[in-house]
């Protein structure tokens, strides 16, 4: 058994507790963890991509190989465009419609795809995947840091490995005493928006 | 972490002085001492001085670790390159951590070349997280049987991998209490006459001393835990160093056939294990990051020994430069065999999309963007030339700003604005440098400034914290890395004592700053411009208020899409919408400061 998981963003947008809030889960279930992220200077709204491996066996590296991720968070619908070679075909997807312009986009120097483009191209990739919008969602119920956890919630409906009350449950016992409410709120939201679009 | 792995296997190992300066990937190392309360950790003023403390607190018979990234470790060349020759006494290890690729740096480079090839330290080079807190652990055990000081050189994918590591219980036994006993034939590093050997120098009696340890090295690691053979057969091997043994590893699972696989984790190398894989082969194939160090030590090995095969790698066999994938692994592989078939082909999805990079910048709400713009138009009046140092701020030096017209070294900006000064340029001179960077090598530029009557001004980004690295307290922060209150450098009083101008303003102030920085360019001599304002995303996230929330919105009849508020002030919120032709502001990303009201000259943001 092998779940690889690549979650493509810009910096800020906070991988970190979606990605610790996975490891506890896999790590309670005796696997193997391995992953990297790019962090530091990538950190200041530029590109970031995490990579996230769990197995029952050995793990070598801890770079996702190209084609083997079996899920592909987009958290910014241009980061998930750059790093779709990193998705199996047979996995599938879960983006954040919402785009971030880049300097040079804003600039007029490059044309910034637009999301129905995007979207084909992903499709054309991997025809089993979703796009929600996980930023306004989480905006909606209070801030859009809480991206993450909506698209963790979606992670959790779309794929059976993952418990949806467990999960749950770790994100309740992770998350600070002043966002436990509001991150369960995303969480929960973050299923239902995968449910209602997941056309598999 | 990685990092966190290092840092307890220090712990582990009875370190209770550990010193570093902030640099990715290395940072969470020094950062994680923090748990640990018998140990003194310290965030130095810049690397060689965090490697002279933590060397202090060896000859004081304590374990001690410096923590840097490899900038760092050029910094401390000076002393590395006398250290080595004293050996140490109490347990020293350096992390010297690399960053194939520069993801996270101004250069790509391989420190070994620095602490082996230059230095002859030993170093090891670990291939994952688990295998980096071992290496610790029994680089404070080689230390000290040695009295070599030992290197760990982690990449950036080690130090920042996660994997589940086990903590072992700590051995209170380890924490040796301080001691001092002189021995002045190893520790004082001077030209004089060494009695014993015939009157020959210190510098060479310890060089001698130096060259016997390597040998001794050597044999060492013949049974190092972290090399060995994997077998298979055929005339063709593959050597994995480091984080390479790994994507060789994940390579090979692809593999329809498997090859004689050479794992190699130290230096100097295990000549004999080495001499036994090469046996019978006609080709191997080396991967490490990032310069054929070990490849070229082969070479030189099999030419030693008369052995005629080829030892590919590095040197052009593959990519000499960035960082190792398991995609380039396997082309290599195929490369040198190209019988080898894969199990699973995968060819990378073609898009029709032109996928635009997307380059760094400064925070929404960060006072820097303040400061630049102000700066920017100073400059432009004056057509002044700026020189830029490393930071937050050096984003500003990339479009759309493009204000910084250099981008070098901690604390190059001084100096080098000095220079063409003294060129004979024409046009006036600005250095802009944060107050980190001041501390770290920036002090000695602005000293020198002043002291050769320069003219020019040097402005100061002073966020108090080092920001770029994740809000590491430093000599002007007003508190230690624990938090504690410590001492505070007065930075307008520093500034008088050389003598120079003295100027304050407050960034979120534009037009005050731009009167200010026009008045420190007309004025002669040595002027600086202290821009004192806390970081944004440090002080936002403890609740500390900046400035009082402007709901703003773009007026779309007055906006005429000039793109001043882009070009010029750049601030992430603004966004030109390619229908429309016009800016308009996406509300998710706005922090509300107000400043882009001020940006726009036809009034069309309120």
């Amino acid at each position: 058994m092998k779940k690889d998981i690549a979650i493509a963003g810009v910096g800020g947008q906070g991988n970190l507790f979606a990605t610790n809030v996975l490891c506890q889960y896999a790590m309670a279930r005796g696997m193997q963890v391995l992953g990297t992220e790019t962090i530091g200077a990538a950190q200041r709204g530029g590109s970031v991509i995490s990579h996230m491996r769990i197995a029952d066996h050995p793990i070598y590296s801890p770079l996702i190989p190209q084609g083997g991720a079996d899920v592909l968070l987009g958290m910014e619908t241009l980061e998930m465009l750059r790093h779709l070679g990193l998705l199996n075909p047979q996995g599938f997807y879960i983006m954040n419609l919402y785009s971030v312009p880049t300097v040079y986009t804003n600039l007029g120097i490059d044309r910034y795809p637009s999301q129905e483009e995007i979207v084909a191209a992903a499709r054309k990739v991997c025809p089993r995947g979703v796009e929600i919008p996980a930023t306004y969602k989480a905006a909606e119920l209070g801030s859009a840091q809480m991206t993450n956890v909506v698209m963790l919630g979606a992670l959790c409906q779309l794929d059976e490995y993952f418990d949806g009350p467990e999960v749950e449950g770790l994100v309740e016992r992770l998350s600070p005493e002043s966002f436990k409410d509001k991150n369960l709120a995303g969480f929960r939201a973050g299923r239902e928006l995968a449910r209602a679009g997941d056309r598999a | 972490m990685g990092d966190l792995a290092i840092t307890r296997g220090a712990v582990e190992s009875g370190v209770k002085v550990a010193a570093g300066y902030p640099g990715t990937p290395a940072t969470e190392i020094l950062e994680g001492f923090v748990d640990y309360d018998q140990v003194h950790a310290e965030w130095s003023c810049n690397e060689k001085v965090a490697l002279e403390v933590a060397l202090g607190a060896s000859l004081a018979g304590v374990r001690s670790m410096a923590v840097m990234k490899h900038n760092g470790t050029n910094v401390s060349t000076d002393i590395i390159m006398h250290l080595n020759f004293t050996g140490i006494k109490a347990g020293l290890v350096l992390i010297s951590a690399d960053d194939p690729g520069g993801l996270s740096s101004q250069n790509e480079e391989d420190s070994r070349i620095l602490v082996h090839t230059y230095a002859n330290l030993p170093v090891f080079d670990p291939s994952s997280a688990v295998e980096a807190k071992a290496m610790v652990k029994e680089a404070y055990r080689l230390s000290e049987e040695t009295q070599l000081c030992f290197v760990l050189r982690p990449v950036m994918r080690v130090c920042h991998s996660r994997s589940v590591i086990d903590y072992e219980d700590l051995d209170q036994s380890l924490f040796k209490e301080a001691g001092w006993e002189d021995d002045r034939d190893r520790y004082i590093m001077s030209a004089v006459e060494v009695r014993e050997l015939g009157g020959i120098k210190r510098p060479q009696a310890r060089h001698r001393w130096l060259n016997a340890k390597y040998q001794e090295l050597t044999e060492l690691f013949e049974k190092s835990p972290f090399n060995w053979i994997e077998g298979g057969e055929g005339e063709l091997g593959l050597i994995g160093c480091g984080i390479g043994y790994t994507y060789l590893k994940e390579a090979g699972l692809n593999f329809s056939r498997g090859y004689p696989i050479l794992k190699l984790g130290t230096l100097p190398l295990p000549r004999r294990m080495v001499l036994d894989f090469l046996k019978g082969k006609k080709k191997v194939l080396v991967f490490e990051e990032l310069e054929p160090v070990v490849e070229n030590l082969i070479k030189q090995l099999a030419l030693d020994n008369g052995l005629k095969l080829q030892v590919l790698g590095r040197s052009g066999f593959y990519s000499p430069d960035g960082e190792l994938t398991v995609p380039l692994v396997t082309q290599a592989v195929r490369k040198l065999d190209p019988g080898l078939s894969l199990k699973k082909e995968f060819s990378p999805p073609k898009l029709d999309l032109q996928i635009p990079v997307r380059t760094r910048t400064q925070c929404v709400g960060c006072a820097h963007r303040a400061l630049l713009y102000s700066l920017k138009r100073v400059a432009r009046k004056k057509k002044a030339v700026v020189f830029g140092d490393i930071g937050c701020h050096d984003a500003g030096s990339f479009k759309p700003m493009e204000l910084q017209s250099t981008i070098y070294c901690m604390g190059s900006s001084v100096p080098m604005a000095t220079g063409a000064h003294f060129a004979g340029l024409q046009r006036p001179v600005i250095s802009m440098m944060g107050d980190s960077t001041l501390f770290h090598l920036g002090l000695n530029g602005l000293v020198n400034a002043a002291y050769q009557k320069s003219n020019q001004v040097i402005v100061l980004g002073d966020n108090r914290t080092t920001a770029m690295t994740g809000f590491q307290p430093h000599a002007g922060s007003g508190v230690d890395i624990r938090g504690a209150e410590s001492p505070r450098v007065d930075l307008e009083m520093l500034g008088r004592s050389l003598g120079i101008k003295v100027h304050s303003v407050d960034p979120y102030d534009l037009q005050g700053s731009y009167e200010v920085l026009l008045q420190a360019v007309e004025e002669e001599g040595v002027s600086l411009v202290i821009a004192s304002k806390a970081c944004f995303l440090q002080g936002s996230r403890q609740g500390e208020k900046f400035f009082e929330p402007t709901k703003l919105k773009v007026d779309q009849e007055l906006c005429q899409g000039c793109m001043i508020c882009i070009n010029d002030f750049g601030c992430p919120a603004l966004v030109y919408s390619t229908e429309t032709e016009k800016v308009h502001i996406d509300e998710l990303t706005c922090v509300q400061c107000g400043l882009c009201a001020e940006v726009c000259k036809l009034g069309a943001i309120s």
